[in-house]
This record gives C-alpha cells, structure tokens and sequence, in this order.
C-alpha cells in the first residue's frame, strides 16, 4: 500500500507540474513534450486504477500518435517570437479576473467534499476483457452510435481536404 | 430508435449517391425524397408508441416518449421544407452536394438522440454528433475566407467547450457514480452535493455556449455571418432546437428540485441575452448579420422554457421551435435570392418582387412577434410560462421591453423593401416552385398563430 500512495503522490505532482509548464513555457515544442510527459503521468494513474487497458491505450493514442503529430505540425510551421501575434493587455487582465473567479468558486465548493468519496477497493473493471464485455453489453448504443460522430468527421476530412 | 436508424441509413445512402450521381439536381431531389421518407419513419414511431409509456431502449440509454417523437417530428418536417426552400442553393455551394445532405441527415440523429436520452453519454455523444457536421458545413465554401475563418473558429470554440460539457459530466458522475439523468443519487439526498453543483454549473455554461447565450454567444455572429447563407439557416433553427430540447430535458427532468440553486445563473444569462442579442441587432448593416443576433434575441426568449419549470414550458418550447424555425428559413430562403445582403439591398424589391416582399414581411412579423402570426402565440407561451412560475416577473416585464426593441430592426426590411427606391439585383430568378413553396411556408406562419393547439395535439 505504501508504494501505491508513493506511486500516486508522485504521479499527481508530475502531472501537474507538466500541465502548468504546458501552459506556461514560451516555447511551443516543450509545451508539447510537457504534454506527453502529462499524459504519461494519467497513463500511471489507470495503471494504479487497475486500468491497464485504458493506460495502455492512453500512451499508444495520445502520447504515441497525436502528439508526435503535434510535434510535426508545430516544427513545420516555424513559428519563432517574431510571428507571435501581440496580446491585448485588457483581454488578457479580463481572462485572468473571470477565470479566477470560476477557480474561486470551484475551490469553494470542493473544499467541503473531502474524500470521502473515493472508492479504495481495487475493481477489474479496467481489465481489456470486462471493459469489452460491458461495452457490448450495456454501452453498445453509444459505442454503435459513436460510428455515426466518426463517418461525419470522415466526411469532413473529404469536403475540406479535396481539392475542388 | 427507429427514426435514428433511419436517418443513419438515409445518411450513408446519401454519402454514395456522390459516386453514382453525377448531376447535382438529381441528388438534391433524391435528398428530399428521402427526408420525406424520414419524416413518413418518424410518424410510424409516433403512431405506434403509447401515449403513457415511455419506451426505453439498450438499459435505459435512450428513453422515448411522445413529446421527443412529436418533436422529433415536426423537427423534420422543418428539415423537408428547407430542403425544399434552399434545395438550388446548397447545390450552389460546392461540389460535395451528396456530403452536405449526408451530414443534415447525421444531424438529425444528434437531435434524434438529443431529444430521447436518459444517459449523459448519449447526451455528450448526440452533441457531437450535431456539432462536427456543423463544422465542417461552416466551411464548406473553400474560396471564401470568411467561411474558412468561421469553420475554424467554431470548431476552436466548440470543441473548448466539449471539454467543459465533459468536465460538467465528470463531476456530477462523481457526485452520483451513475449517468442516469433520471437517477442522479444527489437528488434525493438531504445534504447538497458541492460536487453536483459545480458540475451544474459547468453544464450551464456549456449549453449556453450551444443554444449561443450570452455571454458565450461571441461566436454567433461571426460564425452564422460567414458561414454558407443556406447552411447557416439550418444552422441557427433545427440544431438550435435540438440544442434546447437537451437543455429543457437534462434541467427539468434531472435538476428540478435543485431549481433554486440555478434559476438565478439562467435568468442572468436570459436577461443578458436579450440585451446582447436586441440591443446589438439594431446597429447591424447587413441583414445576414442581423439575423444572426435576432438569433440570439431569439434564443434569449427560448431560455425562458429552461427558465420556469411547467408543462406550459414544455408546450412553450415545442411552439417557439416550429414557429422560429418556419420563419427564419424563410427570411433565409428570401435573403438567398438576393445579392447584396444589406438593408440597401433590400430596397424597392416590393416593386421588383411584390411576392417575395409580402412573404418576407410575414416571415418578419413572426419574428418580430405580432399577432396572428407564430412568433406571437410562441413568445405568449414563454412568457406565460413565465409569469406562471412567478419567480422572475421582472424578467418578464424585461423582455416585452426587448421584443419592442425587435420591433425595429425587422421593421428596417421592411421599410427598405416598400418605401424606399432601388433595384435589388436579384442572384437567381425566382420560379414558380420557389414562389409555392414560399407561400406555403408564410401559410404554415399565419396558420401557427391562428390554431397553435395543432403544435400540442399529439404531445
């Protein structure tokens, strides 16, 4: 139990620290290496969960695929200090009041939940076989329907990538 | 369910009819014959559904009862009589006209889905559904930059508050451990769940954003004004309904007895909305434009059915979609004959096309709220709805003061087209097709506001 609580404490401030320097370095390609670090840190965190297959497929998808496409995308469009568009000031002090604001309240709210809600008991839910068996059971409307959502952003990928 | 399955089927018939069909007329006909058919699918539904028993379907993911079917039909009704208004004009668009049409009809499984779930993921997933065909029809006319930079900009937008809708979800999973809108355990428990609210509030911010509520309606304009002109009339009526019904569904059903926590955060943001949406309206130069912000103000009075929690909200709702839905596609269908969008445009078309002009003032007048027509019997259910609640009379007195603002903004066509001197050039010749159809859609307005009880007879 002591390596499980290490483990997560050492997960969850690795992930927060790599989301806030995603958020807050100036250079595009290490935001983007935070992420992956991000994302791997969460991948922990089903692996803890006893979700093996949602970490697995958390690193293979998102970390592996969109991200090194990411990568691509940002080194091919050079963007350097020079094309960096000027920020308003006043926008920006309006984002950070009205963004706090919901920070403020959230907090509020949540410090009165404490954590008692957290189910310790460790559950086979995650494992490829029982995820499979419910989600061709009692989730197989949204898993059917969810092929509708990608056949209209396949479409998409057509009108707009063809050329005319 | 059987609509859903339909409108899936038509969708993927739609998408190869591209490779066998070369002509685009004879795609657009077929298009329309198979919402007809659509619509012939969704009356089957309503007839073979009890009226007390709702059904559920696949472990109450989905739980259809006569209200969601009835909705579900006159909302596509609307869709054949788009198709059949703006039919040429999509064509007119690009050369994906078999995609465009494949798309309306995975919309309309997002509605279909949005007004029958019971699970929060059939919710998330009839959202999307409805949301990406958008995108993707928001930029639909490539060579235009402006379509460009309102695709790109709602796509941004929206999917930025996916996440909040998704963090909404998250927590109020969280708080219940299930995603039964009609189990939701912190219901019934005596102490109130900081988690559940929070999540509340997470979700209104993110249906606001949907239906374009303010102070999440910046998009609005820039979107539904670059935007191809026919798909921005579909845009702004069927999937703001199916939008709304989702709102009205989850707040009602799910949130009833928490209503004091939220009524207040709605009736600011229906208030603000109202405003932004009149207020800003007046100072607009094309009419495009100005039609996107009476979408707003539109949308302002809709809230209203969120708002008071009654039958009449629900009656209320049903009758504002049809009503709004009929009369802004025909403002859109009349807007589309023309070239120039702005109000000078408009000038002495009563001379030119006294048809048109006597249809778009009708269309007008609904919007505007005048009596004997749609508009009017949908924003006196709203309001009565309202004012049966009794919490937000001030709200209410607010309002008519907004609709009197409405008043002048659509009165300016008005006046352009039958006191003012010009000659609008028109982008295609009006047939005599155009003209029935016309006229049977200004019909269908003044019918509306004459026997509205027919909107309600099969609830």
């Amino acid at each position: 139990m002591v390596i499980q609580e290490a483990l997560f404490w050492f997960l969850t401030v690795m992930a927060i620290v790599c989301a806030l320097g995603v958020i807050l370095s100036r250079n595009p390609i290490s935001s983007v290496l935070f992420l992956i670090a991000t994302f791997f840190a969460i991948s922990g965190h089903y692996i803890l969960l006893n979700a093996q297959f949602l970490g697995i497929v958390n690193i293979i998808v998102y970390a592996g695929a969109i991200m090194v496409l990411f990568l691509f995308v940002i080194m091919l469009m050079n963007l350097n200090a020079d094309t960096e568009p000027q920020k308003n000031r006043l926008i920006q002090f309006a984002g950070v009041i009205s963004g706090g604001i919901l920070f403020l309240v959230v907090l509020a709210a949540m410090r009165t939940v404490g954590g008692t809600a957290v189910d310790h008991t460790t559950t086979d839910i995650g494992l490829i076989k029982n995820l499979g068996k419910v989600l061709f059971t009692q989730y197989v409307l949204p898993f059917e329907i969810s092929s509708v959502l990608f056949l209209s952003a396949m479409i998409g990928a057509i009108v707009i990538g063809k050329k005319e | 369910m059987k609509a859903i399955i339909a409108a899936t089927i038509i969708g993927v018939v739609l998408m190869f009819t591209g490779i066998l069909v070369k002509e685009k007329k004879g795609i657009a006909t077929l298009a329309a014959i198979l919402f007809f058919l659509l619509l012939g699918v969704n009356i089957w539904e309503l007839s073979t559904l009890d009226a007390n028993q709702p059904q559920a379907f696949f472990n109450n993911m989905l739980r259809i009862d006569r209200y969601s079917v009835w909705f579900n039909t006159l909302m596509t009704a609307c869709t054949v009589l788009y198709v059949m208004l703006s039919g040429r004009e999509i064509q007119k668009v690009g050369i994906h006209v078999s995609d465009y049409f494949a798309l309306m009809s995975f919309m309309l499984v997002g509605l279909y889905m949005l007004s029958g779930y019971s699970n929060m993921l059939v919710l998330f997933l009839g959202i999307e559904i409805i949301s990406i065909p958008q995108y993707i029809l928001a930029g639909s006319d490539k060579k235009n930059l402006k379509s460009s930079e309102a695709s790109l900009k709602y796509f941004l937008m929206g999917a930025f508050t996916t996440g909040i809708l998704l963090m909404g979800i998250t927590l109020l999973y969280g708080a219940s451990g299930t995603f039964d809108i009609a189990r939701f355990t912190f219901l019934q428990a005596d102490s109130l769940n900081p988690m559940a609210l929070c999540g509340i509030i997470f979700l209104i911010i993110a249906f606001a954003f949907k239906v374009s509520a303010a102070p999440m309606h910046m998009w609005t304009p820039d979107v539904y004004d670059g935007s191809p002109t026919p798909f921005t009339a579909f845009m702004s009526t069927v999937v703001k309904a199916a939008a709304f019904i989702a709102f009205i569904k989850l707040f009602h059903i799910s949130f009833n007895s928490l209503s004091g926590h939220w009524t207040m955060i709605i009736a600011v943001i229906t208030a603000a909305t109202l405003l932004v949406g009149n207020v800003t309206a007046v100072f607009q130069q094309s009419v495009k434009r100005m039609m996107a912000y009476s979408s707003i103000a539109q949308a302002g009075f809709m809230l209203f059915a969120v708002l008071s929690i009654s039958a009449t909200s629900w009656q209320g709702l049903i009758i504002y979609a049809v009503s709004y839905t009929v009369a802004t596609m025909g403002v859109f269908a009349v807007l589309m004959k023309l070239k120039d969008f702005t109000y000078d445009g408009f000038n002495g078309l009563a001379k030119r096309e006294p048809l048109l002009a006597f249809v778009m003032t009708i269309f007008l007048l609904s919007l505007a709220g005048i009596p004997l027509t749609g508009g009017f019997m949908a924003k006196y259910f709203m309001l009565t709805a309202a004012v049966e609640q009794g919490q937000v009379l001030w709200l209410v007195i607010f309002a008519l003061l907004m609709a009197a603002i409405s008043v002048y903004y659509y009165f300016r066509v008005i006046i352009a087209m039958y006191f003012k001197q010009g000659s609008p050039e028109m982008s295609s010749p009006v047939t005599a097709g155009d003209r029935l159809v016309l006229v049977a859609t200004a019909a269908l307005v003044i019918l509306l506001g004459v026997a509205p009880g027919l909107l309600l007879k099969f609830i």
